[in-house]
């Protein structure tokens, strides 16, 4: 086994499995314990590893059934079903009017998406979390979730619908530069 | 294509993961409805949002991780990377010690004899059992004086307040024979920390794997770390959180080991 090759071609995408861990945990210490338990997990089996293929949907793919084997049951942030166009005074936005420092709206920006992912079932967020945010295929998703590409793709429709109502005050401030 | 065909196919289609055959209706489409034109816009802007939303990991869950897969590779006998430094490889083997004896005391414990009861390891397990009932106070000006004269600068209660920890007491005890510094710890939670040191040998079931120098040992529902440093034993056990007890044992490893002893 080869310890530099390992990390050379995982620990870059430690952000990313650290990012998923937390939207699946829902909370940093667990995300850490997740994290590195794939770490470890992966190191294990890093023999199967083909080089060449994608390592960061490799990764993923032990972290999600890591966390479905043993994680799902011990945790912490509950399911939540929201209905199509239920209004939810929970889930606190931020305001959209511009404020003064740019900086500032954008972070509140990036709280209320978490959020929001935060708050569409599991599967959806995970969907979500894979494709939109972490840029794997759909095939590729499909693969991590064990599920169809059909499958992710129809979670992905029904998850953007959902977010796009949560979040159209700020869906209204993406620059052009952004896209 | 019709208009709802396309929102059908629009989260495919922005995410250019839509069938080749039908990108180019869909396209033609966008061009002459601006209804649909306004959702891809808000597709899109959803997207950049998701993706500016990503949290990257801490500091401190980047070190822990690689410090945590570098210890599991040493158990492995993997080949050490020639960049870590050595002093990091010396906690690094400190660390896959630890690691691979969690991993198989639970087995060792099974095929291991109990200790001799007459052995510095029960003696030390009963001490540590016995403080519920009688506590620990302070040594005597004679008993903290034997102490130094037989364990050096290390019979001195080192502080640990960095860990949440405060003291709460120490004494001079007999361990099977063996004089042993003896010191509690308190957090604000009521956890409770115990550590023991002596002149002698590790215990054989405290010796851990091969090449360790750190061990863990179980005690029913508590973890104990075991290392020699200086022809000291020392043995630390708590019933706080195991990592936490790790991070003592190795942070007090450290500054007993022979490079920082004072």
């Amino acid at each position: 086994m080869d310890l530099e090759g390992f990390e050379a071609a995982t620990v870059p995408h430690m952000n990313a499995l650290y990012d998923a861990a937390l939207r699946l945990a829902g909370d940093q210490a667990t995300a850490q314990d997740l994290t590195q338990e794939t770490y470890l997990r992966a190191l294990r089996s890093f023999g199967t590893f083909t080089p060449g293929t994608n390592s960061r949907a490799w990764l993923l793919r032990i972290q999600y059934n890591l966390f479905c084997t043993q994680y799902r049951r011990g945790r912490r942030m509950p399911l939540v079903w929201l209905d199509e166009g239920e209004a939810d005074p929970a889930l606190e936005l931020p305001s959209a009017e511009p404020g003064p420092e740019e900086q500032t709206v954008r972070e509140l920006d990036r709280e209320a998406v978490r959020r929001a992912i935060a708050r569409l079932p599991e599967d959806f967020r995970m969907a979500v979390t894979l494709v939109d945010i972490h840029g794997l295929s759909c095939a590729e998703a499909a693969t991590v979730m064990g599920v169809p590409r059909g499958t992710i793709l129809s979670r992905l429709h029904r998850a953007r619908r959902r977010l796009e109502a949560m979040l159209l005050p700020e869906l209204g401030r993406v620059q052009a530069d952004d896209l | 294509m019709t208009c709802e065909d396309f929102q059908l196919r629009l989260t495919a289609f922005s995410l250019g993961e839509l069938e080749q055959d039908e990108v180019s209706d869909a396209r033609d489409h966008v061009a002459t409805c601006d209804n649909c034109a306004s959702q891809l816009l808000l597709d899109r802007q959803l997207t950049a949002l998701l993706r500016a939303s990503a949290v990257p990991a801490p500091q401190e869950t980047t070190a822990a991780v690689l410090a945590a897969v570098r210890a599991e590779a040493g158990a492995g006998r993997l080949a050490p990377s020639p960049r870590q430094p050595a002093r990091r490889r010396h906690w690094l083997a400190l660390a896959a010690a630890v690691l691979a004896a969690a991993a198989v005391l639970a087995a060792a414990l099974l095929v291991v004899p109990a200790p001799d009861p007459g052995s510095p390891l029960s003696a030390a397990w009963s001490s540590y059992h016995a403080r519920g009932q009688d506590g620990l106070g302070t040594p005597t000006e004679a008993e903290a004086d034997r102490l130094f004269a037989v364990l050096g600068p290390d019979s001195r209660t080192p502080d640990l307040a960095a860990f949440g920890l405060a003291k709460d007491g120490w004494e001079a005890r007999d361990l099977a024979g063996h004089l042993a510094a003896v010191a509690e710890y308190r957090d604000p939670d009521g956890g409770r920390v115990t550590l023991m040191r002596w002149r002698g040998d590790l215990p054989r079931v405290a010796r851990g794997t091969e090449g360790g120098e750190l061990a863990a040992y179980t005690w029913g529902r508590h973890t104990s770390y075991w290392w020699e440093a200086d022809g000291l034993v020392w043995c630390l056990v708590g019933t706080i959180d195991q990592k936490r007890l790790y991070g003592i044992a190795e942070h007090l490893g450290g500054e007993s080991s022979p490079a920082t002893a004072g």
